[in-house]
């Protein structure tokens, strides 16, 4: 029953949630009124959902399962928010498989690309000022590993995960070994 | 498609599914920074690697992801699944892409805590914060060219850029803007190309 609750109410957030933190607001409304989870959680773990790897909206389904029901509710509530993906998300895959070529996609699409830039722009602008600023002071420490992976991944071509595994020991030893102070 | 098969070496379908799963369990494990580290982890493989699909082809698979509902990354694996081995294709992709996460997050559940207190855990973290806007910078100058066809196409991204950063107009508006801009840019390069050959 439980299982079941947990899969409708994440499969609602899906479907009416576009991801990333957009969706806090319907999560929390969700996890709250069923008491799966406190407040004091659901801040917790949209900062722990942040720092590890996965989607928000996936990682938030995960934990408040695991509260509510164990790993058998994790994997409810995962199904759940992947409904969209599983089923409109398909259609519009193979309706855009046969479309893309098409004249007027094409036109489309034109338009569409650029669009898309811009938000990947934008968001790139917000994520900059949240890592890279503390509370308006700049993050010297932080900027000076953006700067490196900048190079290693623009110039050198360096894969991703290795960047993210060498951020991870830089963080270590800077923010670790050395004691430099965060704002966490 | 055929490309991708026969360089790798693969020539069952099992063996192109495999693929798919292992390459998409390993993007699971690197998203850091929400759904755009994927992209970005795509591009590197598919786009600059193995030249599997251009860069024109991932942003319309992003844009087509991000104005359905959901978790975008999810849309983002199954259409690309889909596209490179039809449903089942998808369906492996988001698998594979969904559970590395599950399965840390399930695992730090058990004493987050201790986790979330932890001195080491968060210095780590703090350096890996520190690498997600480099990295989808990365993949956004890529992505540059391969969006601006015409000069028109800038505009489009300055308004774009603009109405998600001061307005947080959602991305589906975003996205129709984009579907009108194109059918008004194309209507208008053709017009011209079909004048300048009348005139000449």
């Amino acid at each position: 029953m439980v299982l079941l609750e947990l899969f409708w109410s994440f499969l609602l957030i899906g479907f009416s949630s576009f991801g990333g933190l957009s969706m806090i607001p319907q999560i929390s409304d969700q996890v709250l009124s069923h008491g799966w989870m406190t407040a004091e959680q659901v801040t917790d773990i949209v900062a722990i959902a942040e720092m590890t790897p996965g989607p928000l909206g996936l990682n938030c389904a995960t934990f408040a399962g695991m509260q509510a029901a164990g790993i058998p509710g994790a994997i409810a509530a995962n199904l759940g928010a992947l409904t969209p993906a599983l089923t409109l998300c398909a259609v519009a895959a193979a309706f855009f498989n046969r479309f893309r070529e098409s004249r007027i996609m094409q036109r489309i699409l034109v338009g569409v690309r650029p669009a898309c830039l811009g938000m990947v722009l934008a968001v790139l602008v917000n994520l900059a000022g949240s890592t890279y600023l503390k509370q308006g002071t700049p993050h010297y420490a932080a900027m000076g590993i953006g700067l490196l992976d900048l190079v290693l991944v623009v110039k050198c071509k360096v894969s991703i995960p290795v960047v993210i595994l060498l951020s991870a020991g830089l963080g270590l030893l800077l923010f670790g070994v050395l004691g430099i102070p965060v704002s966490w | 498609m055929n490309i991708y098969v026969t360089e790798v070496g693969y020539t069952s379908k099992v063996g192109k599914y495999g693929r798919l799963l292992l390459d998409f369990i390993r993007f699971g494990c690197f998203t850091f920074g929400g759904g755009w580290s994927i992209i970005a982890q795509m591009r590197q493989l598919y786009v600059e690697k193995q030249k599997v699909i251009t860069d024109e082809e991932l942003l319309d698979l992003t844009s087509v992801a991000k104005s359905l509902p959901g978790v975008m990354i999810a849309n983002v694996a199954m259409l690309y699944g889909y596209r490179m081995a039809g449903l089942l294709g998808g369906l492996v992709c988001v698998f594979g892409m969904v559970v590395p996460p599950m399965v840390i997050l399930i695992g730090i559940s058990f004493f987050y805590n201790a986790f979330r207190s932890s001195y080491w855990v968060m210095a780590a973290m703090e350096g890996m914060q520190a690498a997600v806007v480099p990295i989808i910078a990365g993949a956004a100058l890529g992505m540059v060219k391969g969006s601006i066809k015409y000069s028109p196409c800038v505009l489009v991204a300055a308004a774009s850029f603009a109405l998600y950063t001061f307005f947080q107009v959602s991305a589906v508006y975003l996205v129709l803007m984009g579907v009108a801009a194109g059918l008004l840019i194309g209507e208008y390069y053709e017009r011209k190309g079909a004048g300048g050959h009348g005139a000449a």
